[in-house]
């Protein structure tokens, strides 16, 4: 017999107990459709070692994105609730955060309390509706917390507006976790009648963690910003390796395209600098590849760049930390001013978009300032202009679109990627909803890229299950293996998140489900190639 | 108590002018903030050179506020069991503020005695949509479980306090005046213009607990939410495409911001330098406790 689960409260985040508030059963997901809709049993993420639960915070979800250490005396954990308050007063302080202070007291100050944004959330939605995961839960304990420790209302007017949260480690401990359960893809942003952002709200707490607690997981920075201001890119990979893949570009080219070419780099003056998010070396090298091959058969005057940052667009400080963000962009716009190049556009890489596009925008000042764009328009360009041979019966498949929320509702590029699709692929097909309503890979704001302890399987079966359940819903008449579907991801955080998702369930085994990005569909259709350039091959 | 009454009308009034400019400085005072808008659909982004292409208009963004704020779009498409109400409740506030306005004018500038039986029937009609929207809010409010989550006591308060004021309406202007508009003129033209101050040191119970009510009222907007609906729109929280440009107003308030030091003590900050100091510079610490 099922028990009912204990309802959760805003106070729970205060309960001194080891036990995670909330462990999320196999019972408790949102189904899935055919093939997937047998009953689960395997629970969606598993428990922690005996040695992971002693050593670090998991009383949370029983989840672990951190990897946080208990402190090891009451003292110690009266410290940091010290320092998690004093920097709760730096986000409120408008000289401290003037960067978001505007937005973020939006946010805070214009919440009614309709929860007209909990619907909207794939995680709080896929989790089969758990209180902890509701995007105003986090903010409501933000909010009162404020109240009570902050504006330290008296007596009265705290029973009244509802300032009853006891702050202290277990909170602070719960809180730094919670922010990393959302994926920041603001949704529910989009859904608020009254604008308020609990998506900011989730990144500000982000940032007063890692900006004054020096918290946050360690694939964001450790080996992530930390990484790419030392050696040039977050995978690590230096000047010399970068090189070395040119080469081997340059050969996939020849393989494929039945052309030797020479890939510029660092060629001055030239009219664009294209720059990609490093994973696509390392995982998808097809997707520089394509460029490379399509950008040729243009014509354009473009290059890449070997030099240190020039090569790597990503910039995880977007979801996290302010300073290691703004760091970042100007190394990233320096190398372009070197090469004196006309403008920068971004490769498939969906946060690198919003960052050095959007957010970046007003901290490049001067002659830093310099144009940057999406490779979308540009390639609409190329393709819905004419300027590529094109066979659309090369790709006669059924293909769909994931919209990466960061250039997509976040940025407002929507059309550019549905016009190539309906210029090269007969059978493309949305999702649905898509565009601005879209659904998060559920990989975004640096899920993809943690795997440590059991974070991988809760992004897994968790945070890019309503992406899974879109997928299945779109390609349901198409299911049978014989027939091969494309999941188009034009962002490398997105692929990597709908890859592990697609892998988890064996998809492409069992249903020939094959994910990729946007340039190979369109190199795939180009005229005059030697052999078909997408392979087919799963990775 | 006819002192008080008067003291917290005219008080409220002033209070309410002041506080709500108070509230306006803070918002056009706030540092400018970094890009961190959200698209309902194509954007100029879209395009190639966006930098050098025209940019949406003032004209459009306010049209779109118009649009939202008097018929509750966001929730219409998002919430369609909330805005029934809400919605009932809007328009009836909507007609009700109105109705207060060309009352305080023709009370002044119009004839009292030729005025048309239109004049009550707008206001009992306004008062009458708001106090049904208010009254479903309340229950939705009391027994729907998810508006029920975290909606704090005080607010269950506000809305019974908020009938409470459309009754003293009706009570005031259908029992006290007869539903004479040509009374209510007159009366509230003693209001404003600050005759008969016998009258106000000794007023009728219904008038003036109503005005009381319409005090409370006044003293708690500059602080409620409602203002934030107009605010998401200042400074463009929303659907903001203007970008950075040179010598411009938002490159000046930039460059005063980055000479402000940063305080924040974590081990890669660099605190008490300034902000371009630290974003130029290169720190390569880690995080001691993320191991």
């Amino acid at each position: 017999m099922e028990t009912e689960k204990k309802k959760i409260k805003l106070q729970d985040i205060s309960l001194g107990t080891e036990e995670p508030l909330v462990t999320v059963t196999a019972d408790d997901l949102m189904p899935l459709p055919p093939p997937l809709n047998q009953k689960e049993k395997k629970a969606p993420y598993p428990p922690l070692s005996e040695n992971q639960k002693k050593n670090y915070e998991c009383s949370l979800d029983g989840v672990s994105a951190l990897a946080l250490p208990k402190p090891k005396s009451k003292e110690e954990e009266e410290k940091l609730v010290e320092r998690f308050l004093r920097g709760l007063e730096k986000l409120l302080s408008q000289k401290d955060n003037w960067l978001f202070w505007q937005p973020l007291m939006q946010s805070l100050e214009s919440c009614v309390r309709c929860q007209t944004c909990s619907d909207a959330c794939p995680v709080y939605v896929s989790s089969g509706n758990q209180e902890i995961y509701r995007p105003t839960y986090k903010s409501e304990i933000l909010r009162r917390i404020i109240n009570k420790y902050i504006k330290k209302r008296g007596k009265i007017i705290s029973k009244l507006t509802g300032d009853d949260i006891e702050l202290n480690w277990p909170a602070v401990a719960r809180l730094a976790e919670l922010a990393y359960r959302c994926s920041l893809c603001r949704r529910c942003a989009q859904h608020c009648p009254l604008g308020s952002d609990n998506g900011l709200i989730g990144r500000e707490l982000r940032k007063l963690f890692s900006q004054e607690m020096g918290i946050a997981p360690k694939e964001l920075h450790d080996s992530g910003t930390v990484q790419q201001l030392r050696v040039g890119a977050s995978t690590g990979i230096s000047s010399a390796a970068f090189q070395g893949m040119v080469d081997f570009m340059e050969d996939e080219i020849e393989e494929k395209w039945g052309k030797r070419i020479k890939i510029p780099v660092d060629k001055e003056g030239a009219d664009i600098l294209l720059i990609h998010n490093s994973g696509e070396f390392m995982s998808w090298i097809e997707n520089p590849v394509a460029f490379a091959i399509l950008f040729e058969a243009a014509g354009l005057n473009w290059t890449l760049s070997s030099e240190i940052y020039g090569y790597e667009a990503t910039n995880y400080g977007t979801w996290y930390d302010d300073v290691q963000f703004a760091r970042i962009s100007l190394k990233q716009v320096q190398v372009a001013q070197k090469l004196k190049i006309k403008k920068m556009v971004m490769g498939e890489c969906g946060h690198a978009h919003k960052g050095l596009i959007v957010i970046a925008d007003r901290i490049l000042l001067d002659e830093m300032n310099f144009p940057r764009e999406s490779f979308l328009p540009l390639l609409e360009e190329l393709v819905c202009g004419d300027k590529l041979k094109l066979d659309p019966q090369k790709n006669n498949f059924p293909v769909t679109l994931h919209d990466p929320c960061n250039f997509v509702r976040l940025m407002g590029i929507v059309e550019p990627q549905r016009r190539i699709l309906k210029k090269v692929c007969p059978q493309f097909r949305e999702m649905e909803p898509h565009g601005v309503e879209n659904y998060c890979c559920g990989g975004g704001s640096g899920f993809a890229i943690m795997n440590s302890t059991n974070f991988k399987e809760w992004r897994e079966n968790i945070s890019s299950r309503m992406k899974l359940k879109q997928i299945l819903e779109t390609f349901k008449d198409v299911l049978d293996p014989s027939i091969r579907k494309y999941v188009c991801a034009p962002c490398s955080n997105c692929k990597g998140a709908i890859r592990d998702i697609l892998n988890s369930k064996d998809l492409w085994e069992k249903h020939s489900i094959y994910y990729g990005g946007l340039v190979e569909l369109v190199a795939n259709a180009l005229v005059d190639t030697k052999k078909p350039f997408i392979e087919w091959e799963w990775h | 108590m006819g002192a008080m009454i008067l003291f917290i009308f005219y008080g409220s009034i002033l209070f309410f002018i002041l506080a709500t400019a108070l509230r306006l400085r803070r918002c056009m005072n706030a540092p400018i903030h970094l890009h961190w808008e959200l698209y309902k659909g194509s954007s100029i982004y879209e395009l190639t050179d966006w930098w050098a292409k025209t940019h949406s208009t003032f004209g459009k963004k306010l049209w779109s506020m118009v649009l939202d704020i008097l018929f509750l779009r966001d929730f219409y498409h998002r919430n369609r069991r909330f805005w029934y109400p809400l919605f009932v409740f809007h328009i009836g506030l909507y007609l009700l503020i109105l109705w207060h306005v060309w009352l305080f004018i023709h009370a002044v500038v119009g004839g009292i005695e030729t005025v048309s039986i239109f004049g009550w029937v707008w206001g009992t009609f306004s008062t009458f949509l708001t106090f049904i929207g208010g009254l479903f809010i309340f229950i939705l409010r009391m027994t729907d479980e998810e508006l029920k989550v975290y909606y704090p006591p005080i607010h269950y308060v506000k809305w019974i306090f908020l009938l409470l004021t459309l009754v003293g309406g009706i009570i005031a202007v259908d029992i006290h005046f007869h539903s004479s508009m040509p009374a209510l003129l007159k009366y509230v033209r003693e209001q404003i213009t600050f005759q008969n101050f016998e009258h106000k040191l000794h007023p009728a119970l219904a008038p003036a607990l109503h005005i009381l009510f319409a005090s409370v009222w006044l003293v708690y907007l500059p602080f409620s939410h409602v203002y934030q609906l107009f605010f998401r729109y200042y400074h463009t929280l929303r659907w903001d495409d203007v970008p950075y440009g040179r010598g411009n107003e938002i490159e000046r308030r930039m460059k005063e911001h980055l000479e402000r030091p940063v305080t924040w003590s974590a081990p890669h900050i660099q605190s008490g330098k300034r902000w371009r100091e630290v974003a130029s510079e290169l720190q390569q610490t880690s995080l001691p406790e993320s191991k």
